[in-house]
């Protein structure tokens, strides 16, 4: 049977058993709503919610047991049986139980909770698969190559004949260059924009500029990638690199860091922006009142209060760098370097992440394999940063109102 | 103080002390200096920033204007029945046996005709070149004609066919007769009767439909190649991520805004949150190929399969979005409910939420605009895929293969012809539309519904 | 209610993938991204050509394409897996470990590697495996001793070269184009240098140190690794008109207008000299088809015969015309998938 079909049916029973409920608790309460402990709709919606939510539970549960542990991809059988069963089985509980007595809007409101504590547990859920996918892999990794080397090798050279040098050091130093020089670039521009939107532009202005500055977050990062590759990196290759005798090189961390910078820009700007909103206009005022002009305000009064989200978007603005790819791809270059000289090139873990992953290495190989211990290597850093960033901000959020 | 600025005796002499209104201290002039520099940086902030998005814009249309127009020729061609259909009977069994391979020579014929009938005289110019200059997906269109009308083959009849990308791109300027001179695929004497055949109306460049509607060609065909397939597969994707993130991730916020207790579960909820929204893209990729494709057992390529994958990734900022439009509604409202003997399900549902909805809906359309220019991921998830099947009508067509608009952009990018390039910035284009129109959905709602307490 | 009628959708569609029972009916390939370009003009003849819809071609490179399809046996894995390396002993251990045991081989034809540059930059005209080796190697023999490399110029490595920095963009680690670079190119070179005689019988290194030192790639710039494909090795070689940059044959073919490629050791690289083997840089290229799919997914053997027969992937055909170098045995594999002759039956 069709995954539709069954769904169908569920809906109908369910729909059934709205009505069926609303009529019994009609009848013995002789339509009188003040008989009841709870209104009439409730009771319907009681045997409802409870078909709905077993049938759709044992569907999910069937299908599992029938793909993954069974192995049998072709029927649903079990599904199938499972979920009409569950769903004649809390029909008929939940039917039986409408009474005068019975608290139908509490168990449905409690229905609705779990529902509710449900979908908020998916976050974890996924917490729990992302490490999960990756951690049987890393296990395996390490297996094949040493805890010490990978953490602390100075070396990434991968080689097709096996016993290559995996040390993620390189890596580690490309993506933290690479996203500081973004910050370098995205903070100032980004935290001024915000400034200026938030206390000197008119609702004009504002209403224009805001939106367009967000256009720049959605942008397709291979865009910037693109643009990175063909324009950026020649120009400050030949204006800057090569006058100044530092590097030939057309990609380059500063290429990358230049670029991935302009696409931080609205994740700080908006950010900030609405932080600075929030601070209240007394403490402005108190400040005008006391002869500040508006820049004194804002440096003195204003940032300071708008500091712990400021820095809580910058925060986030450094996870965004550290995750990101392809603007690395085609700007940073693809050498695994440790290097101070940001017009050369290097590389990032996630660079590597995906190009391990779309190799042509042997699958099986450390080679390969790696991918997995540095994405798990990377999830770990950007909870670190994210814990930080959400203790700045409870820590210091000074409450107005 | 008219008199103080009247007579000025000393300027000198009282330095610090303001001598006239209309004259600024040093001091207020240096405040003021320095309010105008401030503000200065502020405007030029927001300038970098648009001068950036103005630049990449104008870096973008330039390159992928062109991929909307294409080439055409139009032509007669016999359908030879010695060719097409040797027994004679019209057995569409028999005709299916003739591959392209057999309608390239008709259509090559048909062109060197043209070139005769022109008294064209271009020194050089062989059989082969003016067949080349028709696209290799003009068999394939014979092909399908024929075995629809197979009353048709002996007749001659009138197509029109999309010409050669390196053709094509002599007239959007990409290929020049200096580059001709140096390129393999195509050579100055092509143009040159390319020329020819335009000064004649045989070969028109017109508005392309098939670069939005038709599906992907092979690196061999860039003329041919369209969208159609990676729109649909990203209409799908947003589809599955807007009625699964939506409802997954109001639900989640009302919890945590409303009833969650303030306990340690809460927090590690929070953090995790938090985290997810700026855990790497790739990484979900991994999620999803080992959940939803190893374990689950879905389909390789499917929109179904995207879609989740992005519906966990775009939870986080939903779920972001939704508890600070929770939040923004005031306490008298839910006082007032819970006063009047509502319980807090019933505030939270009939008060609190359509309050917050213009904002949460504002949330949920960015979340999904960034769902929809995501790449990495979906690199994994088998959506990189040369695909030239529509997928069919949801739901049946959330599994079938499909590929979506970034990762069309992502694999144009790397085909070897230069004409992908243009079609790759021209897909970023549509792209970039569908994403403006989601945005301005977004500011549309924020504007009409927007209120303040 | 609004929330209630999406709701109720999305449980629709959570519930619809768990219980997703459908059949596939058309050909899924997975794999290489080398492969890919053949793949996609073979699929897209074939959907011309056939009742059957178009294959499906996912490109991932050749690792991941070989892990699907070693996932196991089944409508939801892979038919076919593009590989631009054979496969691995482990790999089919692996595949083995899953119940996918009857691998049917498929050479398509041979690649050609080729060195190209700007087409208005330095005279790189013709180069040796020896000077290759020379110019890029991370320690070179010099009076006997391993030394870092200490040449900056093509002039300083050859007289006859342009005296231009040296700058090659390689193909990065991550491509099976890299092995083949560093056997075929490196490692002769090597030899041809008398370097790796020099290291194993004066210097004492065993033959695989020798070999690893032979095959290590300077790190200090000059050499740029490319982990992403030709056309930005391409958009490099643009921004920097003096590097020189490797290539497949099939790209620098398209881009001819752009590009000036070099001979290797005196032969130029064309499909003809490639089948020939005169010119040396070259590597076979496969696919990987799971017997057990035979008859089960609709299309799947026709697709494959398709793919080797003489009208496509033979000389004058539209692979070939690509960039593909024809396998002179190309019979020998359409009777090997007519019999249905598996890895190790047919070995």
């Amino acid at each position: 049977m069709p995954g539709i079909m069954l769904f169908l049916i569920l809906c109908a029973i369910s729909a059934t058993g709205y009505v069926m409920g609303r009529r019994k608790a009609a009848t013995i309460s002789g339509n009188d709503n003040r008989a009841l402990h709870s209104n009439i709709p409730f009771h319907g919606a009681n045997v409802a919610l409870a078909v709905f939510l077993a049938g759709v539970l044992a569907m999910v549960g069937g299908s599992i047991i029938q793909s993954v542990v069974w192995q049998e991809d072709t029927s649903n059988t079990l599904a199938v049986v499972l979920t009409l069963f569950a769903a004649a089985v809390a029909f008929f509980v939940t039917f039986q139980r409408i009474s005068l007595e019975y608290r139908a809007r509490n168990v449905t409101e409690k229905l609705v909770k779990g529902v509710l504590i449900a979908a908020a547990s998916i976050a974890i859920l996924t917490t729990v698969g992302i490490v999960m996918s990756m951690l049987f892999e890393t296990v395996n990794f390490f297996k094949q190559y040493s805890i010490a080397d990978f953490f602390f090798g100075t070396n990434w050279t991968p080689r097709f004949q096996g016993e290559s040098d995996l040390g993620m050091l390189p890596l580690l130093w490309g993506t933290m260059y690479v996203s500081f020089i973004a910050l370098l670039f995205a903070v100032p521009v980004g935290l001024f924009a915000a400034i200026y939107l938030a206390e000197y532009a008119g609702p004009k202005v504002r209403g224009v500029a805001k939106p367009l500055l967000e256009v720049l977050a959605g942008i397709p990062t291979i865009v910037y990638g693109l643009f990175a590759l063909i324009t950026v990196g020649p120009m400050l290759r030949d204006y800057f690199a090569q006058p100044l005798g530092l590097s030939d090189s057309g990609s380059s961390v500063m290429t990358a860091g230049l670029v991935m910078g302009i696409m931080l820009i609205p994740f700080v700007s908006s950010l900030s922006d609405d932080i600075i909103n929030a601070v209240p206009q007394a403490m402005r005022d108190g400040s005008y009142g006391l002869g500040a002009t508006k820049s004194e305000t804002i440096k003195q009064v204003v940032i300071p209060a708008a500091l712990p989200g400021i820095v809580g978007a910058v925060l986030l603005a450094a996870s965004r760098a550290i995750g990101e790819t392809m603007i690395v791809v085609l700007g940073a270059g693809a050498a695994a370097r440790l290097s101070l000289n940001p017009f050369e090139a290097m590389t990032t873990v996630t660079v590597k992440i995906v190009s391990q992953l779309t190799g042509d290495t042997d699958f099986a190989s450390p080679e390969t394999l790696v991918a997995f211990a540095l994405g798990i290597t990377l999830f770990v850093i950007t909870l670190g940063l994210n814990v930080l960033a959400l203790y700045i901000v409870r820590k210091y959020r000074e409450q107005y109102e | 103080m008219t008199d103080a600025s009247a007579s000025p005796v000393s300027p000198a002499a009282a330095p610090s002390a303001p001598s006239s209104l209309y004259e600024q201290s040093s001091r207020t002039k240096k405040r003021n200096a320095s309010e105008k520099r401030f503000r200065a940086y502020g405007l030029t902030a927001i300038a970098v920033g648009l001068m950036s998005l103005v630049v990449l814009l104008i870096s973008i249309l330039g390159n992928g204007l062109p991929s909307f127009k294409q080439t055409y020729i139009v032509m007669d061609v016999e359908l030879r029945a010695d060719v097409l259909d040797k027994n004679g009977n019209r057995d569409p069994a028999d005709i299916a046996k003739v591959m392209t391979f057999g309608y390239t020579p008709l259509i090559k014929q048909a062109a060197q005709a043209m070139v005769q009938e022109m008294g064209s005289d271009i020194e050089g110019l062989t059989d082969k070149m003016i067949g080349d200059m028709i696209s290799k997906e003009a068999a394939g269109q014979l092909r399908n004609y024929v075995m629809k009308n197979p009353d048709m083959i002996g007749t001659t009849q009138q197509f029109k066919f999309l010409a050669n990308g390196r053709i094509d791109g002599y007239f959007k300027g990409r290929v020049t007769m200096e580059s001709a001179a140096l390129d393999g695929n195509v050579t100055p004497e092509q143009l040159m009767a390319a020329d020819e055949m335009a000064a004649a109306g045989y070969m028109t460049t017109a508005i392309n439909p098939g670069f939005l509607t038709a599906p992907d060609a092979s690196d061999q065909r860039p003329e041919a190649a369209g969208l159609g397939v990676a729109i649909l597969g990203s209409v799908y994707m947003m589809l599955v991520v807007l009625v699964l993130a939506l409802p997954i991730g109001v639900a989640a916020s009302i919890y945590l805004e409303e009833f969650a207790p303030k306990n340690w579960v809460t927090d590690v909820i929070e953090v995790n949150i938090s985290n997810l929204a700026a855990v790497p893209s790739i990484v979900f990729g991994i999620l999803g190929l080992a959940i939803f494709i190893n374990f689950a057992h879905l389909p390789q390529s499917a929109p179904v399969v995207g879609g989740l994958v992005l519906t966990l990734m775009t939870l986080p900022t939903i779920i972001i979005s939704t508890r600070a439009s929770l939040k923004s509604v005031p306490p008298s409202i839910k006082d007032a409910a819970l006063g009047v003997g509502a319980s807090k399900m019933q505030t939270v549902f009939h008060h609190v939420l359509p309050l917050a909805m213009p904002g949460i809906l504002t949330g949920a359309i960015i979340g999904l605009a960034q769902a929809l220019g995501e790449t990495a991921p979906l690199l994994l998830i088998g959506m990189v895929a040369f695909v030239r099947e529509y997928p069919g009508m949801p739901p049946e067509g959330l599994f079938d293969p499909s590929t979506a608009l970034p990762v069309q952009v992502y694999n144009w990018t790397q085909r070897s012809d230069p004409a992908f390039f243009e079609r790759a910035s021209g897909a970023i284009i549509v792209l970039l539309v569908m994403l403006v129109l989601m945005n301005l959905v977004a500011i549309i709602l924020r504007r009409r519904f927007e209120r303040r307490w | 209610m609004k929330l209630i009628k999406l709701s109720a959708s999305a449980l629709a569609i959570a519930a619809i993938s768990a219980t997703a029972a459908s059949a596939r009916d058309q050909v899924q390939v997975a794999g290489s991204s080398t492969v890919l370009p053949y793949a996609n003009i073979v699929a897209e003849l074939f959907g011309e050509n056939f009742d059957f819809p178009t294959p499906v071609v996912e490109s991932g490179g050749s690792s991941a394409g070989l892990k699907k399809f070693c996932e196991g046996v089944g409508e939801n894995t892979v038919d076919i897996a593009n590989s631009s390396r054979s496969i691995r002993e482990k790999e089919i251990k692996a595949c083995a470990e899953n119940g996918v045991t009857d691998i049917i081989e498929v050479r398509i034809g041979y690649d050609g590697i080729v060195f190209a540059s700007d087409i208005n930059g330095p005279a790189y005209t013709a180069f040796t495996e020896a000077q290759w080796y020379t110019a890029l190697a991370q320690e070179i023999v010099v009076d006997g001793a391993l030394v870092t490399n200490p040449n900056t110029t093509w002039a300083d490595v050859d007289a006859s070269l342009p005296a231009e920095e040296i700058q090659a963009f390689i193909p990065g680690t991550k491509h099976g184009t890299r092995e083949v670079f560093e056997e075929k190119v490196l490692l002769a070179g090597c030899e041809a240098t008398g370097a790796l005689d020099a290291m194993m019988n004066e210097l004492g290194m065993s033959e695989d140190d020798a070999e690893t030192a032979c095959m290590s790639v300077r790190t200090d710039g000059r050499s740029v690794d490319i982990d992403g494909d030709y056309t930005e090795t391409l958009a490099r070689i643009e921004s920097n008109p003096t590097g020189v940059g490797v290539f497949g044959l099939s790209f620098y073919e398209n881009n001819t207008s752009k590009l000036k490629v070099a001979t290797m050791s005196g032969v130029s690289p064309s499909t003809e000299t490639i089948a020939t083997g005169e010119y040396p840089v070259s590597r076979p290229l496969f696919f990987y088809i799971k017997k057990a799919h035979f008859g089960v997914i609709p299309g799947l053997k026709e697709y494959a015969s398709f793919f080797v027969n003489d009208a496509v992937a033979g000389p004058g055909g539209p692979l070939s015309e690509y960039g593909l170098t024809p396998d002179p045995e190309l019979g020998a594999t359409q009777s090997m998938i007519e019999n249905e002759e598996t890895m190790a039956s047919g070995s």
